[in-house]
């Protein structure tokens, strides 16, 4: 069966990208409002992340346009509001802002020469950081599930035309989020541990996401799987789901959504909260050390640390399984045949 | 259970010759009648006041490709765009083929026009779906909206029918280069509801989606 091919891999990285530095945007900013001052480098270097991968994602997504000089005039390609497309590029373009200028103020030497320059925002550093952290958050969440409205709006292709879709976006894009937290945490290891509570904090949350995420996957398969093959749209999303499941599809399906991406996260991320008390209170009275040296000296401890194999290996899947649903979900999105449907009716 | 395939223009040309047997049918030009007051629809406006479409018939098509060649030579295509028209055909369980030509459907609800974030489609007077390429920034998002499959894009923006328009047919006075070129009468062109009449009610809508403005009248 023909795959769809007019939206190619500049937008399905978008969805990906879009998703990701989304997710990864909130988890980093729940991180500060939970506590101000642990893991500061980790949330400023994974909101700088978010901000980059949104950006990125975006300049993909003017890659793909026939005119992209054109698109770069948002105020008049994205001017007509009954589009899907208009509200994500502003809503998008919001989150860069609330994404970067958080990033900004995240970062050691802007935050002072910012407080040094500007006596009010000294007094007020916290209570702007927290206000950027919420915009940013309530920006982010739009943006998981615009990428999932973007394709539900197409009305006429089955397999995207159903609100689980967005669903199944928005987890996927949390989750992967997170995962770029921890691969940002275990990168700057060396520099900063990460909080023996931050780190459980993300573990229990890869392992309810991956869940809801698996949950929402298989009841998006499961209804396209099930709809009436005896229609032309009914047809079409039966097709599209039986690529994944068993069809043209299905070893990228299997391998790299559902194992790397679902699996392999969850396996991690219980083998990590399963790990041995005792092990988790040496780690966090290391942690809350390195902590205050961090908070009282603007500047870290570097720390023996050894890379976290387990959780870089479910993180890295996360994001390796949350790329390729985007590519797949958009490979098989395929229109209904509804003119053939007619015709055959008539000629018997 | 019979079956579909496009064909391509190759394919159609080659089956012209076959088809020339089909001028033995006649065919009955339908006048389009009412001239609509010009006027320039506003961006992802509906503008309709008479609703112009095709009536195409099964039985009468050739699949010669006439009506695609037409098209792009009337309309002055480019190299880089697509063809406005296609022609597919359908084979009967019991062996013979038939075949159908279509573009735009001009439907009354576009789907393109709705996703469109720049709102470069609108609905003019005669209902006839129209894009500004001045406008178009090209995301192809109308083209994953159409249940038809039929924004094309070329190296400028989306391209489609406009019912030759822009290559100075005026609506209700001439009717558009494809319906012109075909010998058959398989292919019409006017107020729906003239194209209805036309065939004592036995056409029918090609689609459901969308209400599209083209009928198809079936084997008579």
């Amino acid at each position: 069966m023909e795959l769809q091919s007019v939206w190619g891999w500049q937008p399905a990285l978008y969805l990906f990208l879009g998703g990701m530095g989304a997710g990864a945007f909130i988890m980093a900013a729940i991180l500060y409002l939970k506590d101000g001052q642990r893991n500061a480098r980790i949330v400023c270097v994974s909101m700088w992340a978010a901000a980059a991968s949104l950006i990125a994602g975006l300049l993909l997504l003017l890659m793909e346009l026939v005119t992209p000089v054109r698109g770069l005039m948002m105020w008049q390609s994205f001017s007509h509001f009954t589009s899907w497309m208009t509200y994500g590029a502003w809503g998008a373009f919001g989150a860069i802002a609330a994404f970067g200028v958080s990033a900004v103020l995240a970062t050691p030497k802007a935050g002072a020469w910012l407080a040094e320059k500007c006596s009010w925002y000294a007094g007020h550093e916290q209570g702007v950081r927290k206000a950027f952290a919420v915009a940013g958050i309530v920006l982010g969440a739009f943006v998981a599930f615009y990428t999932g409205m973007l394709l539900m709006a197409s009305e006429n292709v089955p397999f995207w035309n159903t609100m689980l879709l967005p669903a199944l976006f928005t987890v996927s894009a949390f989750d992967t989020g997170v995962a770029l937290v921890e691969v940002v945490a275990i990168a700057l290891a060396k520099r900063e541990a990460i909080g023996a509570d931050a780190k459980r904090f993300m573990e229990k949350c890869v392992v309810v996401l991956v869940a809801v995420e698996a949950v929402v996957l298989a009841a998006f398969l499961g209804s396209m799987l099930l709809a009436d093959a005896g229609t032309p749209v009914g047809a079409a999303a039966a097709a599209s789901a039986g690529m994944f499941v068993s069809g043209q599809l299905a070893v990228w399906f299997w391998g790299l959504v559902a194992l790397a991406g679902l699996a392999l996260p969850f396996a991690m991320a219980l083998k990590g909260l399963l790990a041995k008390e005792g092990n988790a209170e040496v780690a966090a009275a290391a942690a809350q050390a390195d902590a205050s040296v961090c908070a009282d000296a603007g500047a870290c401890v570097v720390a023996e640390a050894s890379v976290d194999v387990p959780t870089l290996v479910g993180a890295i899947g996360a994001l390796v399984g949350g790329c390729a649903l985007r590519f797949l979900v958009l490979a098989a999105g395929i229109h209904a045949d509804v003119v053939a449907d007619t015709i055959m009716k008539m000629i018997g | 259970m019979g079956e579909s395939v496009n064909v391509t223009r190759r394919t159609m040309l080659a089956a012209s010759a076959a088809g020339a047997c089909a001028l033995a049918l006649g065919t009955t030009a339908v006048s389009a009648k009412e001239a609509a007051a010009a006027g320039e629809a506003s961006p992802g406006s509906d503008a309709t006041e008479v609703r112009y479409g095709f009536l195409t018939a099964l039985s009468r098509c050739s699949g010669c490709g006439r009506c695609v060649e037409a098209c792009r030579e009337g309309n002055e295509l480019s190299e880089d765009t697509p063809d406005r028209r296609r022609v597919s055909s359908f084979k009967r369980s019991r062996g013979r083929t038939f075949f159908i030509s279509t573009s735009c459907m001009h439907c009354a609800e576009p789907s393109c026009m709705k996703v469109c974030p720049a709102g470069a489609i609108s609905k003019d007077e005669h209902g006839v779906v129209q894009v500004d390429p001045n406008r178009c920034i090209g995301c192809k998002y109308c083209f994953q909206a159409c249940p038809y499959e039929v924004p094309q894009y070329n190296s400028v923006s989306m391209d489609k029918c406009d019912c030759c328009q822009k290559a100075g047919i005026a609506i209700g006075e001439e009717d558009p280069y494809c319906v012109r070129a075909c010998k058959f009468g398989a292919l019409k062109f006017g107020p729906l509801e003239e194209l209805l009449e036309a065939t004592n009610g036995s056409a029918v809508p090609i689609a459901e989606p969308n209400d599209p403005s083209c009928l198809v009248l079936g084997t008579e």
